[in-house]
């Protein structure tokens, strides 16, 4: 800050400038959540709390029904609401087209977002079945809910990543591996046969092994270092069956930080995986719910 | 030399170092065979896992071969196949792969073999060891994903109803229900948003019976393709000339939606809709009626009936339809608030035969027919349904006190003149003079074809005491002017035809069944009617005494109905399309409709009107 205001000179005006200047720094830290003091918010209170009051209050024969003239308001309303959220995927991808800050678009995205659970369930009127409607409707749930897990995941998570890479970068970590690797690589040379492919197996086995279940949930059921570890048995074993057996077991500390970094990271990105996949079905659905619904008008 | 060149091995190792050069190094071991393996004492010392401690042997045979054989269980592959052991002829050479070396045997151009040993690539090598942090490295792309659900949705829920709806064959034999075919479209049960009533429930599976045209709404024609017999609760454009003026709003709706396809506020699908669940239709409300009947006279002037907004309140008097002159062509209707003289052209003083003592009475007591005096279930029996009742029949209602018994037959038993038609009567009363006589008893018979029963035999007999005037029967004070009003037609006696409608209240249904728990004479008062001139039914103010209009209730709240009060919509009385007629014989038996209450019962609009009640 210092250094900011000296570089702005000394004259009369520099307070203002400095004033001017970190006003517009506070402003670069006020998270998306809190944007304009939480415009989208209220923006999106307000349009949820008006549908309910108008879904409470105007009476639908002989139910509650999409295809009451309300029905189709709210629908008309949820509708336009998807299709502009989803245009955030484009929006991000160009760097300033206009007035709208990526930011403000970003909490309009969420805050709006959140607004169309209402929305969107007013306009079933409470009907659900097998059809495609409610497809529409399921993938709409499904798309908010990723949504509003990934916000909480990147409060959530970051924290957790570095403290569980304690300083060491995702190249260190596997180099770690490596060189534990090689020296198993010697170690095992006096093994029998079962024993050397024991270890054979660990060291060939992808460190990424386990796909996205086993990242998430963090079980590695097919580990081949922790079956090597079982495999030796140290207690009747040699020397070099001892030495073996211990740096498998180092192994098994490497790759386990190397894990739960993968856990965390994979808790950190699924939502996307589940978020922008589930919102280009949801506007296929929405195409096939509009069509339907006046094809069989 | 020679032969020591030949007991000579030349092994050439090549490593290769990161940046992809390659080191060559060359030793010659002096010996005929080699051993390889992981254990260090080998010849050729492998530091692979893979390998076996002592894993084969390479030996010159003399004649150029080289014979390679593993010295443990573990074979080796010898130009790619898997063996426990082999031949190599040196000139044209040969490659043993163990673990990840690759061994090539070969004859030097001096004559001496050559093992070259060479490392292969190591196998799961770390290409990106950084990407694969990421978990785009564990998942299908986020794209192909997108673009998977997407095909599947717009192909599977969109295309193929769209495509199987038009390409099927819209041709429709026969007529009916029976008519359509069931699943032409695929998938568009997909595309249903709820359930169908359960008067349409078998059409569930058959959207494009009543969806036929893409992006055109329902059409009251395709509806009437099935309801060809409904009537038009009035003539357009009359019925929309009667309805109260649209709301701006709804009007506003009704633009929009008859620029989208929609045909109107008086369509069926107007009233009518549909996917509202696995439920009866629902009667209309009162209000629905009071829209436009609490003030239809303002908007059509011509209307012979009154306003109603509610039975309990606002209800024009009963119109029964009877017939008011002799041999009246057509019945009229008039109010109940009028005079009302029907002649039926019977005489039938309700009150003498419904008189508790007296000669009908009296009569009544001494027949075996009846168990009393006569009540009114002696002539008078419901139909079928229990909701109205039979026509009354001249001979089991009343001949067996009215009797037309004439004479007696030969045979000891009675001639009745036949009841209905005056000319079969004259033609009966005609052969009377020639009945069976009594024989004439003289003592002495008559022989031979003579005879009693002969084919020449007279009887000279008195002809029977006839048991009624004969002659006086069609004559003021005659027999048949107990229930009848003598005539005169074309100088000849006659009667004045019986003349009674078939319902007296047409536009409206009422069901006797559902108040059997009423004696006859609380509405009907026949008791004391003394002419059949007199037409006993019971006017609007005595139905009112029970009925009152719909009483709208929210749930939970304290009933504000009496006892002795019954809240009654319009629905419960009257049809809005044909008031009170039944359906046609071949009308599909209503899915709502209980096994237990299938039959007659269920062919009329009365019925489904019952149906149509809210439960209690």
């Amino acid at each position: 800050m210092a250094t900011r205001a000296s570089r702005s000179g000394s004259a009369a005006g520099s307070d203002a400038v400095f004033r001017q200047r970190e006003k517009a720094r506070d402003a670069d830290h006020v998270g998306f959540l809190k944007h304009k003091t939480y415009r989208y918010l209220w923006l999106a209170l307000i349009l949820a709390g008006l549908c309910t009051v108008g879904y409470l209050t105007i009476e639908q024969e002989p139910r509650p029904n999409g295809g009451s003239w309300y029905g189709y308001t709210l629908g008309t309303i949820g509708l336009g609401l998807i299709v502009w959220l989803s245009l955030l995927g484009i929006r991000k991808r160009r760097p300033s087209p206009g007035y709208w800050s990526l930011k403000g678009w970003t909490s309009a995205h969420v805050y709006l977002g959140l607004s169309l659970i209402v929305i969107g369930t007013l306009h079933t009127g409470f009907q659900f079945g097998w059809n495609v409607h409610t497809l529409a409707y399921a993938l709409m749930i499904l798309v908010i809910v990723s949504g509003l897990y990934g916000i909480w995941a990147y409060a959530h998570f970051p924290a957790k990543l570095s403290s569980n890479r304690g300083e060491m970068t995702r190249t260190q970590m596997v180099e770690a591996l490596e060189a534990i690797d090689r020296q198993l690589d010697s170690a095992a040379q006096p093994l029998d046969r079962t024993q050397s492919d024991a270890v054979i197996a660990a060291l060939r086995q992808d460190i990424f092994f386990g796909g996205a279940w086993g990242r998430l949930t963090g079980t590695y059921p097919g580990c081949a270092t922790k079956a090597a570890i079982a495999a030796i048995d140290r207690a009747n074993g040699d020397e070099a069956t001892q030495k073996v057996h211990k740096l498998l077991l180092r192994r098994a500390d490497q790759l386990g930080q190397i894990r739960r970094y993968l856990r965390i990271r994979a808790l950190i990105e699924i939502w996307l995986f589940i978020h922008i996949p589930a919102t280009i079905a949801l506007l296929a659905a929405l195409l096939a719910h509009v069509v339907s619904v006046f094809y069989y008008w | 030399m020679k032969g020591d060149k030949r007991l000579a091995i030349l092994i050439r190792t090549i490593d290769t170092t990161a940046s992809g050069r390659e080191i060559v190094r060359e030793r010659e071991v002096p010996a005929a065979s080699v051993t390889v393996g992981r254990a260090s004492e080998n010849d050729i010392h492998l530091a692979d896992l893979a390998v076996e401690q002592r894993h084969i042997r390479i030996s010159q045979e003399g004649d150029g071969q080289v014979q390679v054989e593993a010295l443990g269980t573990l074979g080796f592959a010898l130009d790619g196949r898997s063996v426990t052991s082999g031949t190599i002829d040196a000139q044209t050479g040969g490659e043993i792969e163990l673990g990840s070396s690759r061994l090539t045997i070969a004859s030097e151009p001096s004559g001496t073999l050559s093992i070259t040993i060479k490392q292969g690539a190591e196998k799961g090598a770390k290409v990106d060891t950084v990407a694969g942090f990421a978990l785009a490295s564990a998942l299908p792309s986020k794209r192909a994903m997108a673009w998977a659900m997407s095909l599947a949705i717009l192909i599977l829920l969109l295309s193929v109803p769209i495509f199987t709806h038009m390409t099927r064959d819209t041709s429709v034999e026969g007529d009916g229900p029976d008519a359509v075919r069931i699943n032409q479209v695929s998938f568009d049960s997909t595309w249903s948003s709820g359930e169908l009533s359960l008067a349409h429930h078998d059409l569930k599976d058959n959207c494009e019976a009543c969806h036929a045209e893409p992006f055109v709404s329902v059409q009251d024609e395709t509806c009437l393709t099935c309801h060809e017999e409904l009537g038009e609760h009035a003539a357009q454009p009359r019925l929309m000339k009667g309805m109260a003026p649209i709301p701006a709003g709804e009007a506003w709706q009704w633009a929009v939606a008859e620029t989208l396809g929609k045909e109107g506020p008086g369509s069926c699908t107007s009233c009518h809709l549909e996917h509202e669940g696995k439920v009866r239709q629902q009667a209309a409300t009162q209000q629905f009626c009071a829209d436009c009947h609490d003030a239809l006279d303002s908007r059509l002037t011509d209307v012979a009936f009154g306003n109603a907004d509610n039975f309990g309140n606002k209800h024009p008097q009963f119109r029964p339809t009877f017939y008011s002159a002799y041999g009246q062509d057509e019945p009229v209707r008039v109010s109940l608030d009028e005079t009302i003289v029907e002649k039926s052209g019977l005489v039938f003083p309700h009150n003498v035969h419904m008189a508790q003592n007296g000669g009908v009475a009296r009569m009544a007591i001494s027949l075996s027919d009846y168990d009393g005096p006569l009540d009114c279930a002696d002539c008078h029996t419901l139909t079928e349904d229990e909701v109205g009742f039979e026509p009354v029949e001249m001979e089991p209602a009343c001949e067996a006190c009215h009797s037309l018994v004439a004479g007696r037959d030969g045979a000891g038993g009675f001639v009745s003149l036949r009841h209905g038609d005056v000319d079969d009567l004259m033609e009966d009363l005609a052969t009377m003079g020639t009945g069976p006589k009594r024989a004439v008893v003289s003592g002495r018979s008559r022989p031979g074809r003579f005879a009693q029963g002969g084919t020449y035999a007279i009887n000279f007999g008195r002809p029977a005491a006839s048991l009624i005037a004969i002659n006086r029967a069609l004559l003021p004070g005659g027999t048949c002017g107990d229930c009848h009003i003598p005539t005169r037609t074309n100088g000849r006696p006659d009667l004045i035809p019986v003349n009674l409608p078939d319902r007296y209240l047409q536009h409206g249904f009422f069901s006797h069944k559902a108040h059997e728990e009423e004696d006859c004479t609380d509405c009907h008062a026949a008791d004391t009617s003394k002419v059949a001139t007199d037409l006993l039914l019971p006017d609007l103010e005595s139905c009112q005494d029970c009925h009152i209009g719909e009483v709208l209730q929210e749930a939970g709240m304290k009933t504000l109905v009496k006892d002795d009060e019954v809240p009654s919509t319009c629905a419960m009385c009257h049809g809005y399309h044909t008031p009170t007629a039944p359906w046609p014989g071949d009308h599909p038996i209503l899915q709502s409709t209980p096994e237990s209450e299938r039959g007659p019962m269920q062919d009329s609009i009365a019925s489904i009107s019952a149906m149509l009640k809210p439960a209690d």
